[in-house]
């Protein structure tokens, strides 16, 4: 028999807590909005064949420059930290605003076993979302001027979908360190990705600052920019450094963010 | 298993597959060579090279830019049809790849061309021998066509085997043909080169990798924008040079230059990407540099400066167009 006194242990109560938050997230408006948003290359893959079987002359961009656009601005710079973005400060803030946190901490578990589950769920969730996706337009784009094209590049697919977990990993760790710190973190979270993240494009070492430059330095993707960001340049930041860097800090946020979620008195408004 | 378990378990299902299908694509590959882009055969070249350049030419022949300047009669496609009917060879349909190596900068120095495809020997042979050009001899198992020019420039054909054979000055081509027949690989001995032709893409359409001698030639200032007369920058010393590209749907270019350190990298940046925004403020007179300059992005990674560029044929057009329109007209003849 368990004792009743004693909270769950940490692995079985974090288990609960994420069959229980991956079921709210992934079957969510968000969800399908950002299923779509996510998967939307696989449909742009689609069109490129259909358009390149229908007029080869008529598409003016490689296979290869198109799948790198994808990845490179479409993913990891905008879609995946926007991604992170509204599911990570969303893990506490929505059982805040359904008033359903009450619940959850009143039940025999600890906190960090809640957080953790709930991060848990966030992964599953948006990895489930974007690594398919990522396979998907691989093939799709890549196979268009026949198989034997893809084998080269078949390196680039597990780079990138390294890169798209880590880039999930880190913002969602940073964001959730802002959902339970602040009580409207979506406005500072949009300040963050479209304003400080810009830093990526000055000089100096400054691009060290954002998440972004590490993470774009991961894939070997770089399609040509135009307007300011294709005078400024950026700087690609060393790959090895990059890695063990990313995992640290996403670490630490998710850490941190713990930390607070266990510490923090929440009232909630009637 | 809750629908949720499912879906998850099924999208890991799908990148599972994927990342399977992605290393049998990678072992299957039929690029798939000894070193990066490099065929296993291209291992006889020799070890004080200074700059390798590699062609797909299956790719560039099924390239626009191969359709549009083909047909050029500056091209004289009519040679082509010639040298087919002469030795049985179509070099867009039986050559494969071109890789060639340089030990210099000159004009002059000395160079060795490895061609892989499909080649009638016969026919080729015959050929050489019948116009009197060359004559054939037996060079430790491989027949050498020697040119009958003498001296340093002498030239030579060897046919390692129906599908591959040297091009190049008669003292390199001997030599290859002896490092293969006692199963050397010089190019191995070449270090830096082989450390850069192992980070050139595999599949790129043409590529070049290059130490610091062969940028020796290049100059080391140029004017400096919007200065005085003399006023010039100079430009940081660069360590090697990779370059790859493809020419389908449009010119794809990726120069990657290794700087002495970070600095000097950013400055070459720098200096690059000042030319770039001198292109783009041409943009009033000159439209289309506005394009170019759009098409062009430089990035610096520690002490190397990459440079992508992807330019549409119409850009190239449209580039050529204009030049034709500013050339000076001839003075009218009276």
């Amino acid at each position: 028999m368990r004792d009743t006194s004693r909270p769950l242990p940490f692995g079985a109560a974090a288990r609960a807590v994420f069959d229980l938050s991956l079921e709210g997230m992934l079957w969510t408006r968000r969800s399908l909005l950002m299923g779509l948003l996510i998967a939307m290359p696989a449909l742009f893959a689609l069109g490129f064949r259909i358009v390149l079987a229908a007029d080869p002359g008529a598409v003016v961009v490689t296979a290869h420059d198109f799948y790198a656009m994808i990845v490179a601005v479409y993913w990891i710079r905008n879609v995946l930290p926007l991604a992170a973005l509204f599911y990570a400060t969303a893990l506490v803030a929505d059982e805040i605003e359904g008033r359903t946190l009450t619940y959850l901490v009143t039940r025999p578990l600890t906190r960090e076993s809640i957080f953790a589950g709930k991060f848990a769920a966030y992964l599953a969730t948006t990895l489930s979302l974007a690594l398919p996706a990522c396979v998907l337009t691989f093939f799709l784009v890549l196979s268009a001027r026949g198989l034997p094209a893809v084998g080269p590049a078949a390196g680039d697919l597990f780079r990138d979908l390294g890169a798209i977990s880590l880039t999930l990993l880190a913002y969602g760790g940073l964001f959730a360190l802002l959902g339970v710190a602040l009580k409207r973190p979506l406005i500072p979270g949009l300040v963050f990705l479209f304003g400080w993240e810009l830093l990526v494009y000055l000089p100096g070492y400054l691009p060290r600052l954002t998440l972004t430059a590490w993470l774009r330095s991961l894939v070997t993707h770089r399609p040509a920019q135009g307007g300011l960001a294709g005078l400024l340049g950026e700087q690609v930041l060393p790959a090895a450094q990059a890695v063990p860097l990313l995992v640290v800090l996403a670490v630490a946020f998710v850490w941190a963010a713990a930390r607070i979620f266990s510490s923090r008195e929440y009232v909630l408004e009637q | 298993m809750t629908r949720s378990r499912l879906l998850v378990i099924a999208s890991m299902v799908v990148v599972v597959l994927g990342a399977l299908a992605g290393l049998g694509a990678l072992w299957l590959n039929p690029l798939r060579a000894a070193v990066g882009p490099l065929p296993g055969e291209a291992l006889v070249l020799p070890a004080d090279a200074r700059w390798v350049l590699g062609l797909d030419v299956q790719r560039f022949a099924a390239s626009p830019f191969y359709a549009r300047f083909a047909a050029q009669p500056g091209m004289k496609p009519g040679s082509l049809a010639e040298l087919e009917e002469k030795t049985g060879l179509n070099p867009a349909r039986d050559i494969d790849r071109i890789v060639i190596a340089g030990s210099g900068a000159g004009k002059d120095s000395p160079t060795l061309a490895l061609v892989t495809g499909r080649f009638d020997l016969y026919k080729l042979g015959r050929a050489l021998e019948t116009e009197g050009k060359a004559r054939g001899r037996n060079h430790e198992g491989v027949t050498v066509y020697a040119f009958k020019e003498e001296g340093p420039r002498a030239t030579a054909v060897a046919f390692l085997d129906a599908g591959s054979l040297l091009f190049g000055s008669r003292d390199r081509v001997e030599a290859a043909v002896s490092s293969r027949t006692r199963g050397e690989t010089p190019l191995r001995g070449n270090a830096t080169l082989l450390r850069l032709i192992e980070k050139v893409r595999p599949g790129s359409t043409f590529w070049m990798v290059g130490d610091q001698s062969l940028l020796a030639g290049l100059p080391a200032t140029v004017p400096a924008p919007g200065g005085g007369e003399g006023a010039a920058l100079t430009l940081p010393a660069l360590r090697s040079l990779t370059v790859t590209g493809d020419l389908d749907p449009q010119l794809s270019l990726a120069i990657t230059g290794e700087a002495a350190d970070d600095a000097a990298a950013r400055n070459l940046a720098d200096v690059v990407r000042g030319f770039v925004a001198l292109a783009s403020l041409q943009a009033q007179q000159k439209p289309e540099l506005l394009q170019l300059a759009s098409a062009i992005s430089v990035a610096t990674e520690a002490n190397r400066v990459l440079v992508t560029a992807q330019v549409p044929y119409a850009l190239i057009d449209a580039l050529q167009a204009g030049q034709a329109k500013r050339a000076p007209k001839p003075a009218a003849v009276r």
